[in-house]
């Protein structure tokens, strides 16, 4: 233990006394953050069972002023490739086809030597910085003065499964909670008829583990991701079963609530009853407003054209896309879209056809993707809606097989780029080797991207804590971590 | 790798560095002024863009490290010291900016190799420094915050580890209110503060309580009738009694249990498989607790019922206990994963039995309870017998597996089987390779198909054309030989997940400095938490024939023992807990600092002391505490109560709880009449819609069908699948299963009311309902609406309540007609607060 009070690095007895306090049961109005005194003294009174009930996703002041209010993750699955996208490396075309000494890592085990597999796409500088951007990417590429690229990602796992966790929780093991979630748990939610960490899926299945890269692990249920759709029923059990129509809801809901009430006044000191109430109000509400946030009828033909909805490859993708703008603007704080799902060439996992793989996946996700940063600025929303863009690793320089331009995973080097919220653009920081294949400059572990999120939002990555299993334990782990300054 | 002799240097160096004078105390004397002149022009501007942000420069000390002053280089942080005098060339520094042994410093990237050069001279030179930098200035105040990690005279005195005495309950002013001696100890505390007790529970909020508390289902209406029309005293006492003997009593407290032990069904990560057989040892839970099985005795099954004499399947069932963790059958760091495996024997035992937090020092000191490092890896040299869950993907192996056909049946085809699983097995391996060869032959695309569930479709379409003679005709040889000994009738026989080919001499276990398998320290043996007190075991010699270490045994019976301070007082707590919603210490599974003090201490000993005396007998611990005063009171409030103990710490009235989620799909279920009561067995699969599905890789994999009968078994039944939760389930806060849940939240949000309102479940339910309202009565709309409250609430309404809801029956019926108005009328009462909350 450090002698400096200030660095937070473990429960302090107040605080921990705090928690047990909330005993009785353990509810999530009780289960409170280290977020400041203010707040603390509100949820400690609403734990006592006698003051009015708090709902635990209730907007919460941040740590410091935010530049960033919500969070779009563009969840790139199965790895891109970052030779063949972002990170321009001249000296692996010049090595095409060669068998060269290098050390990798990937699903395939560990390997000393491989044949180089040379970018499959030209690359071509785009805007003021210059930056170099493969024609995978032809529309994002006159975005790139709006990004920032890191280069030299670092990640502790080549394997989709460990790795996926570890980019949405932080940790190689489940049981952890998701980015979204601590966000959510660290802010709350501004819009209380929408869910506050929302997750849309690739049409074809979800990620590896599935509802593990949204769980909220071992905080509160009311902290795990929302799946949602850009459809009619956008969320799960939110439209009444066929035949309930509206009004004979609302009747049923009236006369639950008069039971209820009646039920509750020889209760009245009972929070929780009052809370069971008040969650019968908000879903009636979250029935009217979410299929509002996925009704896209008033948008004029240009916006659907920016996204790529009038055409059909990227139909899909680009309604995710405006649909998360539509969320931003209706205050939900976290929103995730995965490209590509299942297995194997269903997503990013390009590892027997380079070219036929990230051609598909980039072809269905870059004209929306721009269209989305275009659309954010032209709103004037881009400046507070953060947007982050990558997969759980990058891919290797070497050809996976003896044939072919399949690449295997690699975790020791990969890009991810940041957009809006407070970010630089137009930067790129840090660097892999001439091959690709290791982060050597300014390297930042996944962990610097999950702390650079929170800072942006107004939560301090080191403060952020949530008690359990004896440890106060962070998104950042214990040892902390800082956001990388570089872009900010 | 460090050499081990410098490691162990390191090692003590560490374990005595605390409140040492510092290692600089010799060397004081100021360098030459060249020196200083080196450091400052050459090495200072380097420590100070690439080290000192985390290292002391900011507030920060990373890993405890300051390399701003000398003696802080010297003393160094948690690996110990970061630049050896008497050898720099070994010194961490260095080895740091190298990137050698797993340290990487900077992280953000290397040094160039001038950079790299210049502080390799400075450590070489013995890290000089101007006068002011030889040591803090000023000095540090010794700040004693806490006394983690050490082992002190007075850490030996914390309450937890103190013998279990039974003391004398206290006297109490009001001794007309006292039934047994738990009331004493609660009443002697209330009358201090000036409380008084709730008056006695009504007899339909208590017959609710007890039951739903013992069987985890609602009473019958006619059950509640017997109750509350017998006015003899012996009515309460039979109630309970009748509910101990109920067979849905272990399926109540068995899934306590199974919470505890982190219990799921399937492995977690990508491919989240299966655990074979992972039933029989929540089916051996349920039928412990049923048959009251002494606690010690449930301890040693679990902890060592592999080393158990005789053919024993129940306690090899139990064993199970150490294969419900996660296990990843691709892990990036197959060395950090056997690490992880270990650290979950670990974290699970030491919380679970002895309330505990022995995680918290696998990297380190404890930061506040006196376990030092070291003691965690003489916990976990208890378990290292146990080979790894698996040693390829298969999620049935060796290691895994114990067959528990009773011996005479085993007799009949064990030679048999064993020889045809040999064969089949070296016949697989033969073909494997054959196969292996010619996939390297085939396109790409093919080779990253046959990795996958596609292989077989790969090998059928492709396999011929890449296998040139004579090998296709060695090939199809072997396959015809493996297809002949498949169709051999499999003998009847059952198996269980267990531990089993454990290794009886397992390798020396070391300490792994900062918890890194690749940095081993000293070596340590078997041993119990320091701070009990308790002698180091002597290790059973292992006999030519041994099938384990003997280990197991020795920490099971330590656990199990009445003179271990923790584990009786851990169980009763526990027990308190799951009746009042809160234990007497409420951090049930850490009773370190960390976690609260006791609320009655007296208490929670008496208890303890009662269990062991009882014979760690768990049935009669419930009617002691269900037959108390304390236990049947009623939950109202009162102003006095409120303003003086507003968070009922003192137990002035019963607190009320919402149903778990399992009560809550269970009852609804009762309430419907289409709970079927089957027990044991297989796991079952409720129907999960589409729509959740689709958040799996494979969408629908890994859930099962059953037909709808069987789907409506008990929750306690229902598969648990790591990454796929039946939503009911899910939304009311069914336990976590990646690590020990030792106390279940109670979420409200509005996704959860969504799904009561519109989900498929409840909606179906709600149906099932309205029907049998109308078979049970018929044509009578009042009727069945009396009938609906009393099967959700067990009270019997007033008139006012049944017109009311007649009213918007009819309502209903009217614009939907009969049968949907009355369903919607049942889906109504199915989300009311009264069903889900018992007083």
């Amino acid at each position: 233990m450090t002698a400096n009070p200030s660095s937070g690095s473990f429960c302090r007895r107040t605080r921990r006394e705090f928690f047990w306090e909330a005993g009785g049961g353990f509810t999530a109005v009780a289960l409170a953050g280290l977020l400041g005194d203010a707040f603390f003294a509100r949820q400690t009174v609403a734990a006592d069972g006698v003051s009015r009930y708090v709902n635990p996703l209730a907007p919460k002041p941040p740590h410091h002023p935010a530049k960033a209010k919500s969070v779009i993750f563009l969840f790139m699955y199965g790895g891109p490739s970052h030779i063949d996208t972002f990170d321009y490396k001249p000296k692996l075309c010049q090595l095409d086809g060669k068998t060269i000494a290098v050390k990798t890592f990937g699903r395939g085990g560990h390997k000393n030597v491989g044949r180089v597999v040379g970018p499959k796409w030209q690359f071509r500088p785009y805007g003021r910085c210059g930056k170099y951007v493969s024609d995978l990417f032809p529309n994002l590429a006159t975005c790139v003065d709006d990004i920032a690229f890191v280069h030299s990602m670092y990640a502790e796992s080549p394997i989709h499964g460990s790795a996926m966790l570890m980019m949405n929780s932080g940790r190689l093991l489940s049981g952890h909670p998701s980015l979204g979630s601590w966000v959510n748990y660290g802010l709350g939610s501004v819009n209380e008829n929408l869910p506050g960490f929302v997750v849309m899926l690739d049409k074809t299945g979800g990620p590896i583990s599935g509802p593990k890269n949204w769980s909220c692990g071992y905080m509160p249920a009311g902290y795990q991701g929302t799946v949602i759709r850009a459809d009619a029923t956008p969320i799960h059990d939110l439209a009444p079963p066929a035949g309930m129509a509206r009004e004979t809801q609302r009747q049923l809901l009236d006369q639950l609530r008069e039971k209820n009430e009646a039920h509750r006044g020889l209760r009245l000191d009972n929070s929780e009853l009052a809370a069971r109430i008040a969650s019968y109000e908000l879903a009636f509400k979250m029935q009217e407003h979410a299929p509002e946030a996925v009704d896209f009828s008033k948008e004029t033909q240009a916006t659907l054209q920016l996204y790529g909805i009038d055409q059909p490859q990227t139909a899909d993708f680009g309604r995710k896309c405006l649909l998360a703008r539509r969320l931003v603007e209706r205050g939900v704080r976290f929103i995730q879209i995965y490209s590509g799902g299942a297995h194997n060439d269903d997503n990013w996992d390009a590892h027997g056809d380079l070219v036929k793989n990230h051609s598909k996946h980039a072809g269905n996700t870059d004209k929306p993707i721009a269209g989305l940063l275009k659309d954010l600025k032209q709103r004037g929303l881009l400046e507070s809606t953060l947007v982050v863009w990558g997969g759980e690793f990058g891919r290797q320089p070497t050809a996976e097989y003896a044939v072919g331009t399949g690449r295997d995973h690699n975790a020791y080097g990969f890009t991810m780029w940041l957009a809006g919220g407070g970010v630089k653009g137009g930067v790129s920081v840090g660097a892999t080797d001439e091959l690709g294949n290791n982060a050597v400059e300014n390297r930042f572990h996944v962990k610097h991207l999950h702390a650079t999120i929170l800072h942006l939002l107004g939560l301090n990555p080191n403060r952020l804590s949530y008690f359990y299993g004896g440890l106060d334990q962070k998104l950042v782990g214990v040892e902390g971590a800082d956001p990388i300054h570089q872009i900010l | 790798m460090m050499p081990p002799r410098l490691l162990l240097v390191l090692l003590l160096l560490l374990l005595n560095a605390r409140g040492l004078p510092s290692a600089s105390a010799q060397e004081q004397s100021k360098f030459p002024a060249a020196e200083v002149a080196f450091y400052e022009k050459e090495v200072l501007p380097l420590l100070k863009t690439h080290c000192l942000k985390c290292h002391g420069g900011e507030g920060k000390k990373r890993g405890n490290l300051d390399l701003t002053h000398r003696e802080g280089i010297l003393k160094g942080g948690d690996l110990g010291p970061a630049v050896s005098l008497d050898q720099p060339q070994t010194s961490l520094l260095l080895k740091a900016i190298r990137y050698q042994d797993g340290l990487e410093m900077p992280p953000t990237g290397r040094l160039k190799p001038a950079e790299v050069e210049v502080l390799t001279q400075w450590v070489m030179r013995k890290i000089p420094h101007p006068a002011d930098r030889l040591r803090l200035q000023p000095k540090e105040p010794a700040k004693v915050e806490h006394q983690g990690g050490v082992v002190t005279a007075q850490a030996k005195n914390y309450w937890a580890f103190q013998p279990i005495r039974k003391p004398t309950p206290p006297k109490v002013q009001n001794a007309a209110w006292v039934r047994n001696p738990i009331d004493a100890f609660l009443l002697a505390k209330l009358e201090a503060k000036g409380l008084t007790p709730n008056g006695p529970a009504d007899k339909v909020a208590l017959i609710r309580r007890a039951t739903y508390d013992l069987i985890g289902l609602p009473p019958t209406p006619e059950e509640v009738d017997v109750f509350v029309h017998d006015t003899s005293p012996n009515a309460y006492p039979a109630l309970i009694e009748r509910l101990l003997q109920s067979p849905h009593y272990g399926e109540k407290w068995g899934r306590h249990w199974l919470d505890l032990v982190r219990y799921a069904e399937t492995n977690g990560y990508e491919r989240d498989g299966p655990k074979p057989y992972a039933w029989r040892y929540r089916d051996y839970v349920i039928r412990s607790f049923n048959a009251d099985k002494p606690y010690d005795q449930f301890i040693r099954e679990q902890l060592a019922g592999d080393e158990l004499p005789g053919w024993n399947p129940d306690a090899i069932i139990a064993t199970g206990y150490y294969r419900l963790g996660l296990w990843d059958d691709e892990a990036a760091d197959p060395l950090l994963a056997r690490y992880d495996e270990l650290d979950d024997f670990v974290t699970t035992t030491s919380q679970v039995f002895l309330g505990l937090t022995l995680n918290c020092v696998r990297c380190h000191e404890h930061k506040i309870d006196p376990i030092p490092h070291a003691d965690y890896y003489r916990f976990l040299a208890f378990f290292t017998d146990i080979n790894r869950y698996s040693n390829d993907r298969n999620t049935r192996s060796m290691s895994n597996l114990t067959d528990i056909t009773p011996p005479e049946q085993r007799k009949r085809y064990e030679a048999e089987l064993v020889q045809r699983e040999a064969r089949m097995q070296q016949l697989r391996q033969k073909m494997t390779q054959i196969e292996n060869d010619a996939i390297r032959k085939m396109p790409a695309e093919d080779q990253r198909a046959s990795e996958g569930p596609e292989r077989e479709a790969v090998l059928k379409r492709q396999l011929k054309k890449f296998l040139p003679p004579p090998q296709d005709q060695e090939y199809f040889a072997l396959k015809r030989e493996l297809e002949q000994l498949q169709r051999q009738p499999q003998p009847e026989r059952e198996l269980a997940l267990s531990v089993n080919n454990c290794n009886p001499r397992p390798p020396a276990t070391t300490v792994l400095l900062r918890g890194n398998p690749r940095a081993p320290g000293a070596k340590v043996e078997p041993g119990f938490p320091s701070v009990l007190g308790v002698p180091d075991p002597e290790l059973p010699e292992v006999g030519p024939n041994a099938r384990t270490s003997g280990r197991r045994t020795i920490l099971a019976n330590w656990i199990a023992s009445p003179n271990n301070p923790l584990t009786a007082r851990v169980l009763v707590n526990r027990l308190w807990q799951y009746h009042f919603g809160r234990g007497i210490v409420a951090s049930s599974n850490d009773f370190g600092k960390f976690g609260t003090g006791p609320t009655h201490p007296e208490l929670l000993d008496w208890l303890a002391s009662t269990l062991i005396e009882g014979g760690w007998k768990l049935k009669s611990m419930h009617r002691l505490i269900m037959l108390s005063n304390a236990y049947q009171m009623a939950s109202t409030a009162n102003p006095q109560g409120l303003k003086v103990d507003p968070a009922n710490h003192l137990l002035w009235r019963f607190p009320m709880r919402r149903l778990t989620a399992e009560e809550v799909r269970d009852s609804i279920l009762a309430v419907s009449g289409r709970l079927n009561r089957k027990a044991g067995g297989p796991s079952v699969y409720p129907v999960i819609p589409r729509e959740v599905l689709a958040g799996q890789s494979m969408p629908g994999s890994g859930w099962g069908q059953s037909p709808p009968h069987e789907a409506n078994r008990r929750s306690v039944y229902v598969h648990v699948k790591r990454s796929l939760q039946v939503p009911i389930l899910a939304t009311h806060d069914q336990a976590d299963t990646d690590a020990s849940c030792p106390v279940r939240y109670t979420t409200t949000v509005a996704t959860q009311a969504l799904g009561m309102l519109n989900g498929q479940f409840t909606n179906d339910q709600a149906a099932a309902f309205a029907q049998r309202l109308t078979q049970e009565a018929p044509n009578d709309l009042p009727a069945q609406v009396r009938r609906a409250i009393r099967l959700t609430t067990g009270r019997v309404p007033t008139a006012e309540e049944v017109q009311k809801d007649v009213a918007f029956a009819q309502q209903m019926q009217t614009r939907l007609g009969d049968q949907e108005g009355l369903r919607v009328y049942c889906l109504m009462i199915l989300n009311t607060n009264e069903f889900v909350y018992l007083d």
